[in-house]
């Protein structure tokens, strides 16, 4: 259980001018799990090996638990970290693997043996641990290497991205036993992804980064709901929301020939900007087909059984512009019909310099 | 390769059938489309390498000394049993077995220590891998020389220029420790060889690993121990093999550098006693069969490692 607080921390690559993590302001709570979710490039891996103290901070301090460590060795920083590719040691048995860290600290034969059992209780590997990790499969040398981690007992994990090299279904198997078993150790974790179905449904908070910089930090739920930029409202969500760039005209932001609605609240913030164009982000799930409402083309149609995204192209400040629509899976539209959508749910609306307007 | 070998051929027999009627064409079966281009290499290697090989059989079986008159006569195994209660055999046997393990196992150290050292970036690194590399690509009867004269030469050699300095007597190495000069000189010849095979050991391990044993609270001593020595293993197997197929047959370096005294391995001997001196072409030609059967095995069981070493790291 310890708090982890990146205060100010950048890091710049030897040859290159621009941080691949810039100004770092971030706390993770005690037994929390914050989820750092990016494209690639966003620095959230630079994040966690600096945590980690695999790479150096260039500027600014970490501290775990209250205590400096940004000039402690990876050994002295009481972490475990597992990795992309989990990083097994390929000539030790599961048994070797999982308890070379406490071999380290030299703890006796017999408390290790005793707490590597006991890992591979919970982890279900106790068949494996005379296995060399060649002769496991993915999912067993994922859960090897988070035994690895948990026999440590340690102030924090660090996950790199540890369900990747999984297929899509053991994928969001494993998913939910690692949260599981995150909430049940209660060890804070720092965990890092590039997917956000996975950072939105693991994560208790989610720091989304871009270029270096920390977006927006933030429950799931507020992430989804109310995000702070555009960035961030067009890379949380599947199918991702629909921005639409728009001119004011009037002191209203116009679709076509239909009025955006907007809250009291947000029209008002909207009379004080001083931009003409704006985003209008408008999620799948908010917009419908209708009987009378902005006319398109179906461009394409993606059914997934339970649901359908219709692709609508339609016509906006002289440009052609597509929507997708979320509908329920019973959807009876063709490709190339016309069809009529209208708006079913909140707005969100990005000024020109793509923070939130509200 | 051999299972592949074994596939081609039915792989043929079926699309044979099928396409040799469709294409009257092709007078050549697939097969031998692709045997025909190799033939006359493999001929060449047969002729050169087997059938002399056949001959020195025959040879080591018969009594034939070249510089008498005496017609060649076949005497059985004599020849071997002979070889049994020679010393200069043994004596040489044992030198062949000192030098190679000696000199194997120093270079393998020093190049484990010299790979490690490169493993890491730093300002020059090519150009201090160019250098390294440099004494095996030296010639062995050029390096022989470069160690006899300015190395060692006790007159005007380097390194009794300094002993000298230091107020002590002269040495003549290759007199007085004709063995260890040969050792010395192989080893800086061989350093670069295992340093390579290392090398690319280390640069195989991958890094996440070393990264993981960083946080489980390893230190580098125990790191490399724990964890770098088990993966290079192999390559260190490799490299020994490797060495000990080359080191056991060296020759230039003995002849520039000692003539063999004091240092004769069994390649050597094999030499003194034919086209060096002795004449002897009959029991020359079983000293090299007997050589030839050690070389063999080593040589098998290296190939073994050696596809040890290949499946291990494709799974």
């Amino acid at each position: 259980m310890a708090v982890v607080e990146y205060k100010d921390v950048s890091r710049i690559y030897p040859g290159s001018e621009i941080p691949a993590v810039n100004t770092l302001n971030l706390t993770v709570a005690s037994g929390e799990l914050l989820v750092l979710v990016g494209p690639s490039g966003s620095g959230k891996s630079t994040a966690l090996r600096m945590l980690a103290g695999l790479e150096p901070a260039n500027e600014g301090s970490i501290h775990i638990d209250g205590a400096d460590v940004t000039d402690f060795e990876p050994q002295q920083r009481d972490i475990a970290m597992v990795f992309q590719n989990y990083a097994l040691y390929p000539q030790m048995t599961v048994a070797g693997n999982m308890g070379f860290a406490l071999k380290q600290r030299k703890v006796p034969k017999a408390e290790r043996e005793a707490k590597v059992l006991e890992a591979a209780r919970i982890l279900d590997l106790e068949p494996y641990l005379d296995r060399k990790p060649k002769n496991l499969s993915g999912g067993q040398r994922q859960r090897v290497a988070m035994g690895r981690a948990i026999v440590r007992e340690p102030k924090v994990f660090l996950m790199d991205e540890p369900l990747s090299n999984l297929d899509a279904k053991l994928r969001v198997q494993t998913r939910a036993e690692l949260a599981d078993l995150q909430a049940r150790l209660g060890v804070t974790t720092v965990y890092v992804t590039h997917d956000q179905v996975e950072a939105m449904t693991m994560g208790h908070r989610v720091a989304v980064l871009k270029d270096g910089f920390l977006q927006q930090v933030d429950a799931p739920k507020e992430l989804y709901h109310r995000p702070a930029n555009r960035f961030v409202a067009g890379f949380i969500g599947s199918p991702a929301m629909n921005l639409i760039p728009t001119d004011r005209i009037d002191g209203k932001v116009t679709f076509g020939s239909f009025q955006v609605p907007l809250d009291a609240q947000t029209e008002k913030a909207l009379a004080s900007q001083p931009g003409v164009a704006f985003t209008v982000g408008i999620r799948p799930e908010h917009l419908q087909l209708v009987t009378s409402g902005i006319p398109g083309e179906v461009k394409l149609l993606e059914e997934l059984g339970s649901e359908s995204y219709i692709h609508v192209q339609v016509q906006h400040e002289d440009r052609d512009q597509i929507l997708v629509v979320r509908t329920d899976g019973d959807a009876t539209v063709s490709r190339g019909s016309t069809v009529n959508v209208g708006f079913n749910g909140p707005v969100h609306l990005f000024g020109e310099d793509g923070l939130r307007i509200e | 390769m051999v299972e592949q070998q074994r596939i081609e051929p039915a792989d043929n027999g079926t699309s044979g059938k099928g396409g040799g009627r469709a294409r009257k064409s092709s007078f050549l079966s697939e097969a031998w489309k692709r045997r025909l281009p190799l033939l006359p290499a493999f001929l060449i290697v047969v002729v050169l390498t087997q059938v002399p090989f056949l001959m020195s059989i025959y040879f080591s079986l018969t009594r034939w000394r070249a510089n008498t008159a005496e017609p060649r006569e076949f005497i059985g195994v004599d020849n071997y049993i002979d070889l049994v209660s020679n010393s200069f055999f043994w004596s040489a046997a044992w030198n062949s077995i000192l030098m190679t393990v000696v000199s194997v196992g120093l270079s393998l150290l020093f190049g484990t220590g010299l790979a490690l050292l490169l493993d890491r970036k730093f300002f020059g690194q090519g150009f201090a891998r160019t250098l390294i590399i440099t004494p095996f690509l030296v010639m062995p009867v050029v390096a022989g020389l470069v160690w006899k004269n300015q190395m060692l030469n006790s007159s005007f050699g380097v390194i009794n220029w300094f002993i000298e300095g230091l107020g002590m007597e002269p040495i003549s190495f290759a007199s007085r420790y004709p063995l260890w000069t040969i050792v010395v000189v192989l080893v800086w010849q061989w350093t670069p060889f295992m340093m390579l095979i290392i090398l690319a050991g280390l640069q195989g391990q991958s890094s996440s690993v070393l990264e993981a044993a960083k946080v489980d609270g390893a230190n580098g001593v125990s790191t490399f121990f724990q964890i770098t020595l088990p993966h290079l293993r192999s390559y260190l197997e490799l490299g020994a093999l490797l060495g000990v197929i080359y080191l056991s047959q060296v020759y230039d370096h003995i002849r520039v550098i000692t003539r063999g005294t004091g240092s004769a391995n069994l390649p050597y001997f094999v030499y003194l006693r034919s086209i060096g001196g002795g004449w002897q072409f009959g029991a020359a030609s079983a000293y090299s069969i007997v050589v030839v059967i050690f070389s063999f095995i080593i040589a098998n069981f290296g190939l073994r490692v050696l596809s040890g070493l290949l499946t291990d790291e494709g799974a």
